[in-house]
């Protein structure tokens, strides 16, 4: 029974996942991507502190995380994020 | 001992109002020029909006998103423009502050002339030019012509060149430049005579001239204005 708890919590941990709105500078540019976040709690003040030095890294500024998602949502998305489906 | 310093203060307070009036001038544009930089709004305005409609609003298929793009990027083609307009602004404020210096520069040259006009007219004569032709025994001061005898014309002849030298000539000398002889030998009554001589002859003809006037067949009349007439 725990070790089932443990495993639906962990597995609902890995779950998580972010849509967000992101932009670059010179000339603007605009993205909206799903994202899987790992931290432990599934807020959104939490995926955007996981999510901005991820996209920083390809010079990409997270303007709003739109919602929290789950796995099973990940289909509907999937079509407007394109190719920033999954990416970062 | 100190030299006697002569100095004009009308000319040192319109050079100060000039100083200041080219102050006010430079001080106009500049600020103008900082307002014009500071309000016109530059082309990160458009990226900033796009932004936020994109952030405030649910777009988020990838055809509204292209859109929004390209929303943006005519907004920074604008923004080029409008730089080019602020230059187009700056150019036609600096031709701006260049006819405001003229003008002031001529409001001073106009007041200055004004200043002169009045002194001028104070003085009574204000000779301009002053041509002594030998050949028809004349002077012409400013363009009026007075006939003298060959004798004051060589008298004027020599206060002329002292002039043009700076010299003062006294009596004797005078007579010593007119007759060829030694200064010792000449009297300083000679010379003074032919100064009288020259001042009779031309003054009768000066005031003949520019105050008592003779108009043929009408009679003689004075040559000034009737309101500036006062006896007292």
């Amino acid at each position: 029974m725990l070790a089932a708890t443990l495993v639906f919590t962990t597995g609902a941990e890995a779950a998580c996942y972010a849509t967000y709105k992101a932009k670059r500078d010179d000339p603007l540019r605009l993205h909206y991507g799903v994202a899987e976040v790992t931290s432990p709690d599934c807020t959104p003040e939490a995926a955007s502190v996981e999510l901005a030095p991820r996209l920083a890294l390809d010079g990409w500024i997270l303007l709003a995380i739109v919602e929290m998602i789950d796995a099973d949502k990940l289909g509907e998305v999937r079509k407007s994020a394109g190719d920033y489906f999954l990416r970062y | 001992m100190r030299a006697t310093i002569s100095s004009d203060t009308d000319s040192r307070k319109v050079a100060r109002s000039v100083v200041i009036g080219l102050a006010a001038i430079v001080a106009i544009l500049l600020v103008a020029a900082v307002f014009l930089f500071v309000n016109l709004p530059d082309a990160n305005a458009f990226n900033a909006r796009v932004e936020r409609i994109f952030i405030e609003n649910d777009l988020t298929t990838q055809a509204e998103i292209k859109l929004l793009e390209i929303l943006a990027q005519s907004g920074t083609s604008f923004g080029d423009t409008l730089t080019s307009y602020r230059m187009v602004i700056f150019v036609l404020m600096v031709f701006a502050s260049a006819l405001l210096i003229a003008a002031l520069v001529f409001l001073v040259t106009i007041i200055g002339l004004n200043r002169r006009m009045s002194e001028i007219e104070k003085r009574g004569i204000d000779i301009s030019s002053l041509m002594i032709s030998r050949a028809e025994n004349k002077v012409y001061l400013n363009d009026m012509a007075f006939s003298l005898t060959p004798a004051n014309v060589e008298t004027l002849s020599v206060l002329a060149e002292a002039r043009l030298d700076d010299e003062y000539l006294s009596g004797t000398a005078i007579e010593a430049v007119l007759t060829g002889r030694n200064e010792t030998d000449c009297e300083e009554a000679a010379g003074a005579t032919r100064i009288k001589r020259l001042r009779d002859s031309l003054g009768n003809q000066l005031v003949s001239e520019v105050l008592v006037r003779n108009v043929a067949k009408k009679g003689y009349v004075l040559a000034c204005p009737p309101e500036a007439i006062r006896v007292q």
